[in-house]
Parts: C-alpha cells; sequence; structure tokens
C-alpha cells in the first residue's frame, strides 16, 4: 500500500494560527452599524424595537441592530464575558449598582461626546451626576434611560369594596394587608413583595436609614433590621403578606402573576409595570407612592446606557449619535408615555405635563411625583457585590426563618467589608 | 490480516484525534480550573494570588459541606429512585402487545423532552396556588403541599422531577437487559417449581446487574451534572435549598462575579467525582471478583 503524504507540518500550522487568529479578532462591524445589546421584555421590547425603526427612518447613516440578551443580571453575565473575550456591543444598559464597578475596572467610554445640549436637559435626580461615593468629578460613563421607582399597584375593585385606600404609613400598610386578606377556598394575599434588595433599600431609606455612612457600609444599622422586621411581622404574625419564589425577577414576575389573577391585593413593584398591569388586569389597576416610615424614602432603579471602551471611533460616534436621539424629549416621552419608565429628559417631561398625559394617566404620575423623595445610590465599586453577595442572598432567610435579623445584617455586613 | 500495529506509534497515531479532544476540552480547562483558584478575579480586572484563600473562604463559610451534602442527597433519591423505578416498569412492561409497546412510548418520552420544557412544565403543575396538583389536593381537602417554596421539601421534588424524566431511559436499558435473559432458563427455574419473585431473585437480577451498574453510573453523572431544572425551576432557592454543585459554580462566575472561587469549587467537584469513580469502580471489581471466586 502506498503511503500518501497529507499536508506537511508548515501548512497545518500556519493553518492552526489562522483559525486562532480568526477566533480571537474582533470582526469589524460595516460602517455605521450599532451592536445594541437589550434586556426589555414583553411590551417594552417592542416599544424599543418600535423606536429603533423610526430611528432607521429618520435618517440612514446609522443602523442599530438591537439584540435581547435575557434579564439584566444574565445581560451583564454576557457582557463581562464579552468584554473578557473581546466581542462587545456598541451600546448596552446595565443596572446602576454595577456601573461603579465597571468604571473601575476601566472597560467604560467617556459619554460627554452625546453633547451638552443632551446633559442639560437630563433629569438630574435619574442621571449620573454626583452619584459616585466621595467623589464628584467622575467622567460620564453612563447615560439614564429606562429609570424607574419602586411604586405600590393596588387592585382598585378590592379596595372600593373593602373602603380601603393605599397606604401612606408602615402601621397602615400592615392594617390595609389585613383588611384585603382572604382565607379559605378564595384566599388572597393582602400584600406581595418580593424580598429583593431594591424594596428593602427602599424601607431602608424609609426608617430613616442609609447603606452607607461617611463611606462605612452599615446597611442602614437599626433602621435597615427594622426594614427586615416589618416583613417578618407581616410574613408571620399577620400572614397578610407572600414572598413570591424565585431568584431576582422571576419572584417580580411571580408577584404580577398573583396580582393579575386576583390573588393578592397590592403589590409593590416597579413603575416599570405600569402599561403592562394597566393592559392586562381584569380590574381597574390604582398606583400609588411607596408608603413612610420616620420619612419617604425610594431608591431609584432600572439601568443606563453604557459604551465599551476601545472601539474603533467610528463606530463609538455612531453609537453616541444613537444614544443622542434616544435622550432627545420625544424619544424620552414616548418611552416613558409608553411603558411607565419616567422620562429622563427634563423637556420629556413638561411635555408629557402639557399635553394632558398625566392627567389622564394618573398612574404614570405616581413615579415621577415620587422623585422628590427619591435617594441617590452611593456609587461604589463595591457596591455591586454588597448587593449580590452579602445582602441578596441573606434576605429571603432573614424572613423565610425568621431568623435574627441584626445577626444576619452583622454576617452581610463583615461580608460586605471582606471583600 | 496481522491487526498488529507495525510501528509503535500507531496505537498513538490513532488515540491522538480523541486524546486532542479530551485536553481540548476537559484536561485543558480543568488545568486553568485549578491555576485560577489560587487567585482573586473577576474576568475584568487584573487577577490577585490569594492563595489557598479561595477554598478557606468555601470551607469557613461552611458553603462546600452544604453543597456536598445537598448535592449527595439529590442524587441519592435520583440514582435509588429511577434505579427502583425503572426495573419495575421493565419488568411490568416488557410483554408484547400494543398496549405495552404504548406504555413503553409514553413513559420513554419524557426523556427525550428537553430539560427546560420539563422545569416548565412541572412548574405549572407544582404552582402552589394554581397548579393541577393544588388543585386536585384541594379537591381532595387536602393542604396543598408548596413543593418549590418549602425549604425542607424543594430537593426533594427538583429530584422527582429529575426521577420522572430519566427512569425511562432506565426503563430502556433495563429492558435491552431483560433480552439477554435466557428464556429456557426462566423456564426450566419454573418446572422447578421457582415463583416469579425467586425466578427475579435469583435468576434475573444476577444477570441484570452489568446493566444496573451501567444505568447507576450515567444516573449518577446526569444527577451530578442537573443545572438547567434548578436554573429554571429554583435558581437555587428558598434560601440556597436547592443550591447544588452545578449550579453554585454557575453562581460564583456568572452573578457574584468570582472566577477563582467558581475554580475552586470545579476543582473540588473534580476530585469529589473522582472518589466517587474509584469507589463505584472498586465496588464493582470487587463483586466481579466475588462472582469469580464463587
Amino acid at each position: 500500500m502506498s503511503r500518501e503524504r497529507g499536508p506537511s507540518r508548515r501548512v497545518f500550522a500556519l493553518g492552526l494560527g489562522a483559525l486562532f487568529a480568526s477566533a480571537c479578532d474582533r470582526p469589524a462591524r460595516p460602517a455605521g452599524e450599532v451592536a445594541f445589546w437589550f434586556s426589555y421584555g414583553g411590551n417594552n421590547r417592542k416599544v424599543l424595537l418600535e423606536l429603533v425603526s423610526r430611528f432607521h427612518r429618520e435618517q440612514s447613516a446609522v443602523r442599530v441592530v438591537p439584540t435581547f440578551q435575557g434579564d439584566y443580571f444574565e445581560g451583564l453575565v454576557k457582557l463581562r464575558t464579552g468584554l473578557f473575550v473581546g466581542a462587545v456591543p456598541t451600546i448596552t444598559h446595565v443596572v446602576g449598582e454595577v456601573v461603579p464597578y465597571l468604571a473601575r475596572a476601566g472597560v467604560l467610554e467617556r459619554l460627554e461626546g452625546v453633547g451638552d445640549a443632551v446633559l442639560s436637559d437630563l433629569e438630574p435626580a435619574l442621571a449620573q451626576f454626583g452619584t459616585f461615593e466621595g467623589a464628584e468629578d467622575e467622567p460620564l460613563v453612563a447615560l439614564p434611560f429606562n429609570r424607574s421607582t419602586p411604586i405600590a399597584f393596588f387592585n382598585r375593585t378590592i379596595f372600593r369594596e373593602l373602603g380601603l385606600s393605599p397606604p401612606t404609613t408602615w402601621d397602615e400598610l400592615r392594617a390595609v394587608a389585613s383588611r384585603a386578606s382572604l382565607v379559605g377556598e378564595e384566599a388572597r394575599w393582602g400584600f406581595e413583595c418580593p424580598v429583593d434588595w431594591w424594596f428593602w433599600t427602599a424601607l431602608v431609606g424609609q426608617a430613616g436609614g442609609r447603606l452607607v455612612e461617611d463611606g462605612r457600609i452599615t446597611l442602614g444599622g437599626e433602621p435597615g433590621a427594622r426594614a427586615l422586621e416589618l416583613w417578618q411581622a407581616m410574613v408571620h404574625d399577620d400572614r397578610t403578606m407572600r414572598s413570591p419564589p424565585g431568584r431576582d425577577f422571576n419572584a417580580w414576575e411571580a408577584s404580577n402573576g398573583d396580582f393579575l389573577a386576583g390573588r393578592a391585593a397590592m403589590i409593590w413593584t416597579s413603575t416599570a409595570f405600569v402599561r403592562y398591569l394597566e393592559e392586562n388586569a381584569s380590574f381597574p389597576v390604582g398606583a400609588a407612592p411607596l408608603p413612610g416610615d420616620v420619612r419617604r424614602a425610594v431608591p431609584t432603579g432600572g439601568t443606563f446606557f453604557v459604551m465599551p471602551k476601545g472601539l474603533p471611533a467610528p463606530e463609538r460616534e455612531a453609537g453616541l449619535a444613537f444614544l443622542r436621539w434616544m435622550m432627545q424629549p420625544q424619544q424620552a416621552s414616548e418611552w416613558a408615555r409608553r411603558t411607565g419608565y419616567m422620562p429622563v429628559s427634563q423637556a420629556g417631561r413638561r411635555e408629557l405635563e402639557a399635553t394632558g398625559f398625566f392627567r389622564e394617566h394618573p398612574n404614570f404620575k405616581v413615579a415621577v411625583d415620587q422623585l422628590s423623595v427619591a435617594q441617590r445610590w452611593p456609587w461604589a465599586p463595591e457596591l455591586f457585590r454588597v448587593q449580590r453577595e452579602a445582602v441578596q442572598p441573606r434576605l429571603e432567610a432573614a424572613v423565610s426563618e425568621r431568623l435574627d435579623v441584626r445577626k444576619v445584617l452583622a454576617e452581610a455586613r463583615l461580608v460586605a467589608e471582606a471583600g | 490480516m496481522s491487526l498488529r500495529p507495525t510501528r509503535t506509534f500507531h496505537p498513538y497515531a490513532m488515540l491522538a484525534p480523541t486524546l486532542a479532544v479530551l485536553a481540548l476540552f476537559c484536561l485543558v480547562p480543568l488545568g486553568v480550573a485549578f491555576h485560577k483558584s489560587f487567585f482573586a478575579w473577576d474576568l475584568l480586572t487584573e487577577p490577585e494570588p490569594v492563595g489557598f484563600g479561595n477554598y478557606r473562604a468555601l470551607l469557613a463559610s461552611g458553603e462546600l459541606g452544604e453543597l456536598i451534602v445537598r448535592t449527595l442527597a439529590y442524587s441519592v433519591v435520583v440514582v435509588s429512585a429511577s434505579l427502583t423505578l425503572g426495573l419495575a416498569l421493565a419488568v411490568a412492561l416488557n410483554r408484547e402487545g400494543r398496549f405495552y409497546a404504548f406504555v413503553r412510548s409514553a413513559v420513554f418520552s419524557a426523556y427525550v423532552v428537553s430539560w427546560v420544557a420539563v422545569a416548565l412544565l412541572w412548574l405549572w403543575l407544582l404552582d402552589p396556588q394554581a397548579g393541577l396538583i393544588a388543585r386536585v389536593s384541594k379537591g381532595l381537602g387536602l393542604t396543598p403541599v408548596d413543593w418549590l417554596g418549602n425549604p425542607r421539601v424543594v430537593l426533594f421534588t427538583l429530584a422527582g422531577v429529575t426521577v420522572w424524566k430519566i427512569t425511562g431511559y432506565a426503563m430502556v436499558i433495563f429492558l435491552a437487559g431483560l433480552q439477554d435473559v435466557p428464556r429456557s432458563v426462566l423456564e426450566a427455574a419454573a418446572l422447578d417449581g421457582a415463583g416469579p419473585w425467586q425466578r427475579f431473585r435469583y435468576i434475573v437480577w444476577p444477570l441484570l446487574r452489568p446493566t444496573a451498574t451501567f444505568v447507576a453510573t450515567t444516573s449518577l453523572i446526569l444527577s451530578f451534572q442537573a443545572f438547567d431544572i434548578v436554573r429554571v425551576m429554583t435558581q437555587g432557592g428558598p434560601v440556597r435549598s436547592s443550591t447544588i454543585f452545578v449550579y453554585a459554580i454557575y453562581e460564583q462566575v456568572f452573578v457574584n462575579m468570582r472566577v477563582g472561587r467558581a475554580s475552586a469549587l470545579t476543582v473540588v467537584f473534580f476530585v469529589l467525582l473522582l472518589g466517587l469513580t474509584g469507589l463505584q469502580w472498586w465496588l464493582w471489581r470487587k463483586s466481579a471478583d466475588s462472582r469469580v471466586a464463587t
């Protein structure tokens, strides 16, 4: 049998080298193309895609390619992996808590290029200004778009039948939840709220605390403990609150589902769900600001647009052009009007007021009005780890197993400080 | 034609493609994981050497012990239940006829459905308020169990769903094993007065032991690899009560951004699996030796 000579070693080595080189190089995008990774689902996704279509109709120089990447945290996983392997989008959006971490890692592009006209019109309470803990002059790396606060949604039919009003204090919250609860065949929870960092932060603020004080992670101190005790009392003593199962947004979806099915008379969730809940409920939906304890307070939520550092200049400019367009009052107000998020443009908000939109749709105005008591996040590189590793995993156990809340928070503080 | 290799390197050349794939996808990643387990790293910033810090943190927090106990508990339920049910179904359905063929197909069909679809189906069935099982329970006057919301129950619920999905596979393997049991031996035993149980105990089961070992091994591997079902149904909760090994590795690297700690978990997981495989192999050899001796 004759032996055929295969390709020489040199050819094999060259082929292998070419294969690795092609796998490692980030493919250049066509001129004017903007890869946009987003995490909006349902109605919000539909509205976003329609905005992108309109952007394409209004100009032809920039083409945006939106790609759904799962929820915020799944999207973040993909962004980090993409940053590591050098396969990044032109634009994406991340939760506020993660911005300082990404900024410290040096992976975010400065966004001042979006223009002074845009920046001066941004709603200050929703933008990056003054958020970095202990550093006022951090470069601008994040632009707000879908920003929210937690609000209360209630079933108007149930509330009317029982003669209830939305609670304005913690005591009223317990009383209303108790009145609205039903046991037996037609069991119904008076109140439902994901036992989640965001809502706990709201309670900490209402009890008079702050997560970081004088640069030290306190997790609210005594108010942090009182926040957990309120949930414990409603779950175990009053038996009027359901803590929905599931992690992160799975729990949020469960609580929305219970509300729409009439299994919960009142829920706390994001203002982002105003449109969704109104359109999918078989009963009139009411919205109200969160109650207060020693004061009224809410955190802001939602995400900021960010751009990975090191993109080719034309791609960066194309991305900025799209961001500039999205930040304009018309788009900002359309986004707010059709979803429930707050308008990040001051002119956009004024437009909604002037056209009577808020008068006709009062549920949409609740979060905007509540912005006056919104507390700034203490943006520090550790904030995201404090949230995900120190606090969030402990909240559920503290409430469901009725643990000693002061011990739980002391342990969380130790983990947070250990870094 | 002789099958003996003409050159010394021929066997190695034949093995090379498999070894290359094994090295690229198993050994190299394992080596990288071992190396990274000595660093604190989040993919984005420079890795910082921490020595055995990741292992110490996992031990000190109690996470490692909890994970091992939880994963073993889940695996024991999955392996023992799928083995028992698969064998029982195989023996019961090892008959001719359209009805038995239909039932065999129905039982096996769960195995070909994707994990995500199975998880979503059971999420709906197990919903404590709107789920089918809760409605039936209420109809019977029973208090519905919160299958996925009760930390004491949830791990066994997940194990039950896993058993439901993989029992069809065990059944098919046992059915194949049953085809190898000589009918003449069974008939002879029946003529000698052996009842159904005695025939199973003294003839069928000893001949099925290699099949059972195979089913146990593959079920064990499958149970240790469980991820999708946890990700979709519980996300490791409530209160981490359903966080098993592979999900914990995912959580460390993708949720907590701790590549080093995830790598340390991976190394421990590898050592644990190596130990269990070695134990299984030793038991199998011991049992084979004892059979030869008798």
